[in-house]
């Protein structure tokens, strides 16, 4: 058995989250177990003895520690683990895997629309952030605005394709 | 607030029983249920977040004795209220289903 720390480097968009949930679970198979991420960068635990099941969970209004502690319980009640946080608000928890398990965070169809148009409006906030930001940037004289401009549209392009990807989704399940 | 959903109609059920933390809410939910309805740590705590904003359920202080890291919830008049009028509406569903039932086999069909 071989333990030790690894690191792996990845950009996710952080409302791609069930993507990222998939990436961690083919590495966990694979022996790396996730254990802390900053910005891009993964740490995972290498141990060929376990095997997890990690889920990443989308829930503000945890600024306080007592509030914190008592998410962290009741997931821990639950069965879950808590790994770590991604900011304030993208939370991993893990399970030890089961065969023929698929333990899931979000247990019927409401709940799982409710996450969705929470992670949904976070994607608007963000896009209507960069639009004041990038007016601010393009207030700034010379052929930098062209740039500016370029990079803008490419963000906002992302930002609008997940907005719209996110509303598929939830009308699909709504029906 | 009606229709319930199931997770949210076994939450004020298991809790006009009496007051309960989140983990005995998902045992009770999962018993009542005859191991239908297990209720998943996201839906449970958001579940709670929204009946307390609601003012349907309420903190209940946790006993003497009892784990003190567990936070405990009651439900309130107005809870008690949306369990009764959600029954009503249940039992005026499930006559109008009996009923017809019965008329459609009467009839020989």
């Amino acid at each position: 058995m071989t333990t030790g720390k690894e690191k792996r480097y990845r950009l996710s968009l952080s409302w791609e989250h069930e993507k990222e949930e998939d990436w961690l679970n083919e590495r966990s198979a694979e022996g790396l177990h996730f254990e802390k991420i900053n910005f891009i960068k993964y740490t995972f635990e290498r141990d060929s003895s376990v095997r997890y099941t990690y889920r990443l969970d989308y829930q503000g209004g945890l600024n306080n520690k007592e509030k914190k502690q008592e998410y962290i319980d009741l997931y821990k009640d639950a069965g879950w683990e808590y790994v770590c946080s991604y900011g304030a608000m993208w939370h991993y928890f893990r399970k030890e895997w089961r065969e023929g398990e698929n333990p899931q965070l979000y247990t019927d169809r409401e709940s799982l629309i409710a996450l969705y148009k929470r992670i949904q409006s976070l994607i608007a906030v963000l896009f209507l952030c960069n639009l004041g930001i990038m007016s601010f940037n393009l207030s700034r004289p010379g052929p930098i605005r062209i740039v500016i401009l370029a990079i803008y549209a490419f963000i906002f392009f992302v930002l609008g394709l997940s907005y719209v990807k996110f509303n598929k989704k939830i009308k699909g399940m709504e029906k | 607030m009606l229709p319930l959903t199931e997770a949210f109609y076994y939450i004020l059920v298991a809790l006009y029983v009496e007051p309960s933390h989140g983990y005995g809410i998902m045992q009770e939910a999962e018993r009542m249920s005859g191991g239908r309805v297990k209720i998943g740590a996201g839906t449970l705590y958001t579940a709670l977040n929204t009946l307390l904003n609601k003012g349907v359920i309420d903190n209940y202080p946790v006993p003497e004795g009892m784990d003190s890291r567990r936070k405990m919830y009651a439900i309130t008049d107005e809870g008690r209220a949306v369990v009764k009028a959600e029954i009503a509406r249940l039992e005026e569903l499930l006559e109008s289903g009996k009923h017809a039932l019965s008329i459609g086999e009467e009839r020989g069909t």
